[in-house]
């Protein structure tokens, strides 16, 4: 494993990031929305009473955190790999003594602090002036560490397993908007989990999108405890598991696949 | 006297640009206080154009020559000076003046790229108030002068640089300007396909009197092209006249090409000034005055087998005037 | 003159042939507006699953709202947005420096920059939002007269002036800041005229209405079916989307100035 490489390339990648930071934050905006949305709307919803047992201020808070953990979440793997493979580019990748993994993280985390440049700064103003309600317990803070960094272990390989698909097909939009819509609905961004209804709710529990938003967060709320905490682990665990699996076995071929034809 | 077709006096165009200095106080002061710098790309330029003439803008990069091209096209406001094309000012864009002129541009297409270039055609045509009988004949003439054959059927992005060239000319001929302005149209293009679009154009303009103005960094386009020519450098009109004169006018010198039965040695006349040596032949620059007498002396020092006097090539003449601003 | 409407039909031809020229893009496009559709739709479902109204808005209301975002939106993907980004957006000819051709045509280059290109394709995004309407108006229950038609037509048509004359602007601005990825920008305030103005606090509320104004473009016309709205906002939206346009297009045409002195 190169060590020092892939830190040099970190470094690198995060400096040439930040100084396009405007066209990121701006980016983030546009990330921010959906979820803002859904904050407004179901706080007023739950005006002077509760819904689903939850208070406006439960609302708030749960938005509010959604909101960054989707950023530190959110998966760039399309760009950074798929198009990488289409352009053919990804030749230049195979040619360094290190694994493109590499690369693929370093504009992961370079990507991600800065957004959360952005994001932090206006989640906490948002917070002032939205009053949200929190009730921390020990338990809480120290599961929804493991929560989170499971989440973004399980988006990034499940985005890197689809972005692989780029080998085989040419044009991924489709795949990319379905994708979407899904973890709109599943993950817990048109409401929290435990409101939707029937169908969606055993969807939303059964597949991998709540475990890459939805879960820390509940995790954290608290709305997730006991048994559900448990087998909202269990289920992340495997889809995780599901999703590395798919990226070796995509990695290996594609490769194959890609050197044969010339790339 | 009937009055010129194109009518340019005094004509300028200043550029504010903004400073920007490198480092960090630099950027910051610029947030409070910006400070511009002027450009003066035309400095007070005047001419009078004929209708049905062809004439070539020459200038090195940054001249003024395209600068000049789109204040005339109306795509530019002047800093100041007045300029009336066939009784229109260019720059108030009307309706009227637009449909009278044309502009073709080297490197940039003004054909929709995934269709036909007859698709492209049929909406200029629309947009230029084409009768449909007068599209069709046009379009006749320009596939037949042309050579378009099928290009007209396929795909812009499937056609190589020439051929999409070809289409972009006749894309702007097809509602027949009075005034062609062609920006570096032959750009990129291989020797022969220069030769066809120049032969074109001339004979174009023969058969319509559309006037032609041209500005090309390719001397054979000049050259064979335009009997006239205005040389622009740093904004300033040094030249307008044939461009025979030019070379008569700006550089005064000729050239002797002598070649010789031996080396010349150190043995010549100091006003001569050496261009180039080589076993045998010789070739000397000297000031036009002079050239007799030079002529005169070189023939008693030297054993000369062949010898002539040339007037120096244009691009020689041009490239001195790049270099130092005059001659 | 006629020759407006000439231009406009083959307009629509060639952006039909342009279009084609492609075959993959129908069934992504297809599967965006249903996804775009059932999305909207299934949010709205969720929320009213859950409660019956929220901020005075009951279901069918807030329907209402989703389908005349729909339907607008449908209108601005029809030509507003095609057109003025194929001048000021990502890959417009203001950014690759063809821009001057447009110049050129002696025809107003505002009337070019707006009906310029077509995307048919979002007559069915249209069709889809006339659906949703239609379902709304009959869980309404309301009784609709023709003076209610009329004026929801007409609160229909001013909203819809009201978002192009927020596109015109946004595109005119892009004359002074070449960069700046105005349309994203908007995208996203303009999802948020999903839902009923009402529904936003207070700050947000008067930015969505006064600065902008997205709740003129969806929450309005809305009223207008639910029989909630006052002949007073009535008007003054008229008199909002007519001097917005005016002041849009004021911007728009500074900008094609500035264009023509700044440019080299």
């Amino acid at each position: 494993m190169n060590h020092r490489g892939g830190w040099a390339l970190i470094q690198q990648t995060w400096l040439s990031w930040m100084q396009h930071r405007s066209f990121f934050f701006l980016l983030a905006f546009g990330w921010m929305v959906p979820p803002l949305i859904y904050l407004f709307v179901w706080s007023t919803a739950a005006r002077g009473g509760t819904i689903g047992g939850m208070t406006r201020g439960a609302f708030v808070t749960y938005y509010l955190v959604l909101i960054v953990v989707n950023q530190l979440t959110y998966a760039q793997t399309n760009w950074t790999v798929g198009d990488l493979i289409r352009d053919g580019r990804l030749n230049q990748l195979l040619l360094y003594p290190m694994s493109p993994l590499y690369n693929t993280l370093a504009t992961e985390i370079a990507g991600k602090v800065v957004y959360m440049i952005f994001v932090i700064p206006i989640t906490a103003v948002l917070a002032l002036g939205l009053r949200p309600e929190l009730h921390l317990s020990v338990t809480q803070v120290i599961a929804f560490i493991p929560a989170l960094g499971l989440a973004w272990l399980l988006r990034f390989f499940w985005g890197y397993w689809l972005a692989l698909l780029a080998f085989w097909i040419t044009r991924a939009d489709s795949l990319l908007s379905l994708q979407d819509a899904l973890i709109f609905l599943l993950a817990g961004q048109v409401a929290p989990v435990a409101l939707l209804p029937g169908v969606l709710k055993t969807a939303a529990i059964a597949l991998p999108f709540r475990y890459m938003i939805g879960f820390p967060v509940e995790v954290l709320t608290g709305q997730a405890a006991g048994i559900d905490l448990a087998a909202g682990f269990a289920f992340q665990i495997g889809w995780t598991a599901a999703a590395i699996i798919l990226y070796l076995a995509l990695w290996r071929r594609g490769v194959r696949h890609f050197t044969a034809i010339g790339g | 006297m009937p009055q010129s077709q194109i009518i340019v006096q005094d004509l300028s165009k200043t550029y504010r640009v903004p400073e920007r200095e490198p480092g960090l106080r630099a950027s910051l002061k610029s947030l409070y206080r910006k400070t511009y710098r002027e450009v003066l790309a035309v400095k007070a330029i005047s001419f009078r154009i004929e209708a049905g003439e062809r004439v070539g803008f020459i200038g090195p990069n940054g001249a003024g020559k395209t600068t000049t091209l789109k204040m005339l096209a109306g795509l530019l406001h002047p800093s100041g000076g007045e300029a009336r094309v066939d009784g229109f000012t260019p720059w108030q864009r009307k309706p009227d003046y637009l449909r009278q002129i044309a502009m073709v541009l080297g490197n940039k297409s003004q054909l929709m790229w995934d269709i036909p270039a007859h698709d492209t055609f049929r909406v200029l045509a629309e947009i230029y108030h084409v009768p449909a009988s007068q599209f069709d004949a046009t379009l006749g003439e320009l596939v037949d002068l042309l050579d378009l054959g099928d290009l007209l059927s396929r795909p812009v992005r499937n056609l190589s640089l020439g051929e999409r060239m070809k289409c972009e000319l006749a894309a702007s001929l097809i509602h027949h300007p009075a005034v062609l302005f062609l920006d570096e149209p032959t750009l990129g293009l291989d020797v022969s396909m220069q030769r066809r679009l120049r032969q074109f154009i001339a004979e174009y303009n023969h058969r319509h009197n559309a006037t032609v103005i041209l500005t090309s960094h390719y001397m054979a386009d000049v050259v064979e092209l335009c009997p006239r020519v205005i040389l622009i450098h740093h904004g300033e009109l040094l030249y307008d006249g044939p461009l025979a004169g030019l070379s008569e006018k700006l550089a005064p010198f000729k050239l002797i090409r002598l070649a010789l039965s031996e080396p010349a040695g150190d043995n010549l006349p100091e006003e001569a000034h050496v261009v180039s040596q080589e076993n045998g032949s010789l070739t000397l620059r000297v000031n036009r005055r002079e050239t007799a007498a030079i002529t005169a002396q070189l023939l008693r020092t030297l054993p000369v087998v062949d010898l002539s006097v040339e007037d120096p090539p244009i691009e020689t003449v041009i490239d001195q005037i790049y270099q130092e601003g005059t001659v | 003159m006629l020759q407006p409407l000439r231009l406009i039909r083959i307009f629509i031809e060639t952006s039909v042939k342009n279009e084609t020229a492609y075959n993959a893009n129908f069934w992504v496009s297809l599967l965006n507006s249903l996804l775009n559709f059932g999305t909207g739709i299934l949010g709205v479902i969720v929320l009213f699953g859950q409660i019956e109204t929220v901020g005075g808005w009951s279901f069918a209301s807030t329907l209402t709202v989703l389908g005349v975002y729909l339907t607008v939106g449908a209108v601005r993907d029809l030509f507003i947005s095609p057109s003025l980004d194929s001048l000021t957006g990502m890959d417009g000819e203001v950014w690759i420096g063809t821009f001057d051709f447009t110049l050129l045509r002696p025809v107003d280059t505002q009337f070019l920059a707006s009906v310029r290109r077509w995307r048919l394709f979002a007559l069915f995004d249209l069709l889809l939002g006339l659906g949703v309407l239609i379902v709304a108006v009959l869980r309404l229950g309301t009784a609709l007269t023709a003076a209610h038609l009329i004026t929801f037509l007409a609160a229909l048509a001013m909203g819809t002036i009201t978002l192009y004359a927020i596109l015109l602007a946004f595109s005119g601005l892009v004359f002074w800041s070449p960069g700046f990825l105005f349309s994203w920008v908007f995208n996203g305030i303009f999802q948020m005229a999903r839902y009923p103005v009402r529904l936003y606090p207070g700050a947000l509320r008067l930015l969505l209405t006064w600065v902008v104004p997205v709740g003129v473009i969806t929450t309005i016309p809305a009223q207008a079916l639910t029989g909630e709205l006052s002949p007073a906002a009535l008007i003054g939206s008229l008199g909002f989307s007519i001097a917005l346009f005016t002041g849009a297009s004021i911007l728009f045409r500074g900008g094609l100035r500035r264009y023509a002195s700044a440019s080299s």
